[in-house]
């Protein structure tokens, strides 16, 4: 990054503030929003461009100001693009580069108390600066020893105001996905332990250890070096991983292998973890690649994981096998455990929403059921969209269905298409299968 | 040997203790095993016994930072945060003792005589930094209140300080987070901003409208 972001000048002070900021936001955004009823989970681009940028903007103003959660929820609005349209999403992905960094006298302030000691005491050399900001923390550039190092510092504070800030964030997320304020408390639960998980630095360098290790069976799959000595509980080292993120490697016009080549890498590490690890690094933000010079994908952030239990596991990714889905009893069956088929559906509705979640993960398991895929494909991403918008409109979705896995699960794997997508890269999905029950 | 120092240790001791302040200079004395005498060469009271403690925060504070390697690149805004964090770090020693002496302080407008060392103290330096700060232009020199920051400065201080008696989170992070938001806050406002251009520019229509009026046209 050439461009330092400029330093914040003033963050909201106390919580009352904080809402307010929310508050004045939802205003806005309710003002942008009042023709508009918002959609389900599955929704895709809305087409409503006459008010999403401005809808856009304003949130994102808001947002950019808070810092910590609230961030973090954009990042994770702006990764879910099936979710929201692509003027937020845009918008939202700012939040990743352009993060006001904290004061340098906080940062020594951070330092000795996690170590005792100034990070001059510490390194050889450590750049004031941070480089960028990394959701709800920031990283510096470092030296010992010869070697360059990346530092990831979090702000204070931020574990305390995650349940609050998502509380605040409650009203956008009724009006971005109009769900009902019970439907939507299992989800929030499910962000909310998992934003806290983020917050503990000391389990993240465990697992990016743990993760790297496990995962160095794969080609072309990078990862920093973590240094438990150096990290702390708000801090973390690893090694500086040179190389470019996606949108600055697509701008210099890799060639379609190189592409395939970070494409396959890149599905080898999400479906290794999914179907080998049972535990998947959730957030497959670009912020959280680089393409390194010698065509490899790095992996620097692993603060997000989801791990998969088995009752979510199997039914899931077995219906992505045509031998389950053959077998309309067992499907229906997997369906149910899944809580995509609810207890008190009718039989009519059993059938419909059978048939429907066929097709849904028919669709999305198209890239599964074939030896090779081509993401490059417009056609594939159309036609999701095209049944996410369907799907949206039904008057019979306005009860929320699906286990809470869904959402981190959903995310990570849109996501990776996502991404794969922006690569246009054509790769092998025979590498790691699901492994498929036919019974339930 | 009796020192400053011993006198210091040995006062805070006593009243974390006792709960309260020794009964006279007298019994302190003799708890001590030194004579009365020997204590008023280095003390007049007990008062100035911890005045001295926390002057000798500040200016310990001031040392610590000003051979910190990054002080001399950082900007006003960056010295005071790093004064606050250094000093509520080392106040952490002492605080027992500073929840005690700040609990005997009476309510009012002038400055307590205990932190007539340390406000001196802060002063000179606050007035430093405002002033290198207006040199380079990180902050506004506005006529009359220019001269005020510093006293800003200070009430910001004393702010954070009773935020910090207060505070009970683990390791004071919400102390940390209150100067970091608090003084970024004071820094704003003594920056060049559009309030002063909104006063400029009513101050240029003052004028220059009345002049308008005048020749009526």
């Amino acid at each position: 990054m050439s461009e330092f972001p400029k330093e914040q000048n003033s963050i909201p002070i106390t919580k009352v503030q904080r809402s307010a900021k929310f508050v004045s936001t939802g205003l806005k955004v309710g003002g942008n929003y009042i023709k508009h009823y918002s959609k389900k989970l599955f929704n895709p681009d809305l087409n409503t461009d006459e008010l999403n940028l401005n809808n856009a903007s304003d949130i994102y103003d808001s947002l950019s100001e808070l810092k910590g959660s609230a961030l973090k929820v954009a990042q994770m609005l702006s990764m879910d693009k099936n979710m929201l349209p692509k003027a937020y999403s845009d918008k939202f992905a700012q939040s990743q580069y352009n993060a006001p960094p904290l004061s340098g006298p906080l940062i020594v302030q951070t330092f000795k108390k996690v170590f005792g000691k100034t990070p001059e005491q510490i390194y050889d050399k450590f750049e004031s600066r941070s480089t960028n900001a990394a959701s709800i923390g920031q990283v510096h550039r470092a030296e010992l020893n010869g070697r360059k190092l990346a530092v990831k510092i979090q702000y204070p504070g931020v574990g305390d105001s995650i349940s609050s800030d998502l509380k605040m964030v409650k009203p956008f997320a009724f009006r971005l996905l109009g769900m009902s304020e019970k439907e939507l408390a299992i989800y929030m639960k499910e962000v909310e332990d998992r934003l806290l998980e983020e917050t503990d630095y000391e389990l993240e360098v465990r697992r990016s250890i743990e993760f790297s290790k496990a995962c160095s069976v794969l080609n072309n799959v990078v990862f920093p070096e973590y240094f438990p000595e150096l990290s702390g509980k708000r801090v973390i080292t690893m090694s500086w991983l040179e190389g470019m993120h996606l949108k600055e490697f697509l701008q210099t016009n890799p060639s379609q292998e190189l592409r395939n080549q970070i494409g396959q890498a890149l599905w080898d590490f999400y479906n290794f973890q999914q179907h080998e690890l049972r535990a998947v690094h959730a957030d497959p933000h670009p912020g959280n690649f680089l393409i390194t010079a010698d065509g490899k994908l790095g992996c620097i952030d692993f603060g997000c994981i989801k791990e998969l239990p088995d009752e979510f596991y199997y039914p899931f990714f077995s219906s992505t096998s045509t031998a389950l889905m053959e077998n309309k009893e067992e499907t229906i069956k997997a369906f149910r455990q899944l809580q995509m088929i609810l207890p008190d559906d009718s039989p009519i509705q059993v059938d419909f929403f059978a048939e429907l979640f066929k097709e849904m993960i028919g669709l999305f398991a198209k890239p599964y059921i074939t030896d090779t895929f081509d993401f490059g494909e417009d056609a594939f991403f159309t036609r999701l969209y095209t049944f996410g918008e369907k799907v949206a409109k039904m008057p019979e979705f306005r009860q929320a269905r699906g286990v809470k896995d869904f959402i981190y699960i959903n995310r990570t794997n849109f996501g990776l298409y996502n991404l794969l997508h922006e690569l246009k890269a054509n790769i092998n999905t025979d590498t790691f299968k699901p492994h498929v029950v036919l019974e339930y | 040997m009796t020192t400053k120092e011993s006198i210091q240790s040995a006062y805070i001791d006593s009243v974390l203790t006792t709960g309260t302040k020794p009964k006279s200079v007298y019994s302190f004395a003799k708890q001590n095993e030194m004579a009365e005498q020997e204590f008023y060469t280095f003390y007049g009271s007990f008062e100035s016994i911890e005045m001295s403690i926390w002057t000798n925060l500040a200016s310990t504070t001031l040392s610590e930072i000003s051979a910190q390697q990054v002080w001399a690149g950082y900007t006003s805004r960056e010295k005071a945060l790093g004064f606050y964090y250094s000093f509520f770090e080392l106040a952490k020693s002492k605080r027992s003792f500073i929840t005690f002496s700040s609990k005997n302080i009476k309510r009012g407008l002038s400055t307590p005589r205990v932190f007539e060392g340390l406000k001196a103290e802060f002063e000179n330096f606050s007035y430093k930094i405002v002033q290198d700060g207006i040199e380079s232009g990180e902050l506004a020199d506005r006529k009359l209140f220019a001269d005020r920051y510093k006293d800003a400065l200070w009430m910001q201080f004393l702010f954070v300080l009773k935020f910090w008696i207060n505070d009970n989170s683990a390791g004071f992070e919400k102390t940390d987070e209150a100067i970091e938001k608090g003084v970024n806050v004071t820094f704003d406002l003594f920056q060049r901003s559009a309030l002063d251009n909104l006063f400029d520019y009513a101050k240029f229509l003052l004028y220059n409208g009345n002049v308008k009026q005048k020749f009526g046209f």
